[in-house]
């Protein structure tokens, strides 16, 4: 559904990305594991739009990304779950959802209106804080607003960074619980995580990212967990 | 004690007009968070449009009110382009000064063309002042403080009920999550602009048509009004705005009074230093900072 070749992003002389090349299934999740700096939300970000890269393309369903500007990468079906949630503090919940399916707005109040009873269906402690300040919610119902928000775009591949940042481990277990509900329900899913652990249970497909470059491609049952966390969090390069 | 009231009344109707350049600069800044030094020009720019179809063409009020807006927003675009959209990337600071030199420029192509001191406006108004027991009311400021209350709840529609209202709202708390829903900043910062652009248009009409002349001093004037009062009110927050605009107007007419009009200026200023010193967040300031703190410990 997602090709990604040979990518290079770079922020003025700084080069994040070197060259990335992944696929992400159809149906499937796809984790990209990494170190700290590894260039994994440079990665979303260029997918996104938000960032355009030297050089490289990215297919999405055999449409070429790079160029588009986020608003027509947004319409095309790829939403993003941004790292540290970015729920808008100031406005209710619900006015979240909404904001979410902006692009849909102006053709159909009705389907958003129907999507967000379907959200909060889905995510009940929602629909209980629904008039409530975004910023006043917990760290979970943060991120639980932040997935329900990207999933008002309808998208067709959801990207997620770091969904289990600065969570604490119960909430980080029903974070994932949703993804494998989303999963369940036939969204397809690229999840960036530092958190190997968590990610490998769910993951169909991994990849590794270190300083640039894809340093290892493979399912969870290939490579023994010890040694995919070893190189997620240190890194191939080592610090011996 | 009547003197007392009567001067809050003169106050509150003159400070609704503050109130109203206050809430230009607000949407600016809270859409941008950059401070915009033309928007007192770019206004003043289009009262003299209107003034000049008043006095070349004999204009009505609807029409010369249409021109200021027009002549106001027109102005309040080319700002944008500029001095804020073509220095996006660059430091909030260049866009500040970028804005002053417009500023200049505004203000020098206006005195080419209107080398006068002063010019008529059409007057808000020719009825006599109403009485209200012991209280006069200048029919005018009435106007001035109807519309002014009519345009501040218009907005208040605009941006809560409608889908522009919230991509103005969404990009003012975090445009790098707007572009994730796929709203196009440069489009909303544009049109945020327009808009408080055309609100101050509104607010010129009305105040130098209550004065029923226009200097090219204006700029300058409303300039400090707005800035006063939005600052007096906490940056970044509309009903700050509107609040600091009444403060304001309530000072200065009770120092008109008691102390004599020479002293409206030094006393504007000196409530601003107390506020400074004391309340540096603005009348709203704290309620911003309680939220600001309660999500930044959650986020």
């Amino acid at each position: 559904m997602l090709e990604v070749s040979d990518i290079f992003t770079a922020y003025g002389k700084i080069e994040a990305l070197r060259g990335v090349d992944l696929t992400v299934d159809e149906g499937a999740i796809t984790c990209l594991l990494g170190p700290n700096g590894a260039g994994k939300t440079t990665l979303m970000l260029t997918i996104a739009g938000i960032l355009k890269p030297r050089q490289g393309s990215v297919r999405f369903r055999d449409k070429e990304m790079v160029g588009l500007s986020p608003t027509r990468i947004v319409a095309g079906g790829i939403a993003l779950v941004p790292e540290n949630r970015l729920v808008f503090a100031h406005m209710t919940t619900r006015e979240n959802l909404i904001a979410g399916a902006y692009l849909r707005l102006s053709k159909s109040k009705g389907a958003v209106e129907a999507d967000i009873q379907r959200m909060f269906q889905r995510f009940p402690r929602l629909e209980e804080r629904s008039e409530q300040l975004a910023g006043t919610l917990s760290g979970g119902e943060q991120q639980m607003l932040a997935v329900a928000r990207a999933l008002m775009a309808q998208p067709k591949l959801l990207l997620m960074d770091e969904p289990s940042l600065g969570l604490a481990p119960l909430i980080v277990e029903e974070i994932f619980n949703i993804i494998r509900e989303l999963h369940a329900d036939g969204t397809t899913i690229f999840l960036v995580e530092q958190n190997a652990h968590m990610a490998l249970k769910v993951a169909q497909h991994f990849y590794l990212l270190d300083q640039g470059r894809v340093t290892f491609s493979g399912t969870p049952g290939q490579v023994a967990e010890d040694e995919v966390i070893q190189r997620a969090y240190l890194g191939s390069g080592g610090s011996d | 004690m009547i003197d007392f009231i009567q001067n809050s009344l003169d106050g509150v109707m003159a400070g609704s007009a503050y109130g109203l350049l206050a809430i230009g600069f607000t949407l600016i800044f809270g859409v941008m968070r950059r401070l915009n030094l033309s928007y007192g020009p770019s206004i003043m720019l289009g009262a003299f449009v209107g003034t000049m179809l008043y006095l070349q063409y004999q204009s009505g009020a609807l029409i010369v009110a249409a021109a200021t807006v027009a002549g106001a927003v027109i102005a309040g675009m080319y700002v944008e382009r500029l001095c804020f959209w073509a220095i996006r990337q660059g430091a909030a600071v260049a866009s500040m000064v970028s804005s002053f030199v417009i500023w200049m420029q505004l203000e020098e192509i206006v005195t080419i063309f209107f080398p006068e001191r002063t010019y008529a406006f059409p007057p808000l108004t020719t009825a006599e002042p109403l009485l209200f027991g012991p209280f006069f009311l200048k029919v005018e400021n009435l106007i001035m403080f109807a519309a002014a209350v009519a345009l501040t709840v218009a907005l208040h529609v605009v941006l809560y009920r409608t889908r522009f209202g919230l991509k103005v709202r969404a990009v003012s708390e975090n445009p790098l999550a707007a572009r994730f829903m796929g709203i196009n900043i440069g489009s909303v910062m544009f049109w945020a602009f327009a808009l408080a652009s055309g609100i101050g248009g509104v607010a010129a009409y009305l105040i130098v048509g209550a004065d029923a002349q226009v200097t090219p001093m204006f700029g300058l004037w409303a300039t400090f009004k707005g800035l006063i009062a939005m600052m007096l009110g906490g940056m970044g927050s509309i009903p700050g705005a509107i609040l600091g605009g009444l403060l304001l107007g309530i000072v200065e007419a009770q120092t008109v009074w008691y102390l004599g009009a020479e002293y409206r200026d030094l006393a504007a200023y000196f409530l601003l230093f107390l506020f400074l010193i004391f309340r540096p967040g603005g009348i709203m300031g704290q309620v911003m900072a309680a939220r600001e703190t309660a999500a930044a410990r959650r986020v």
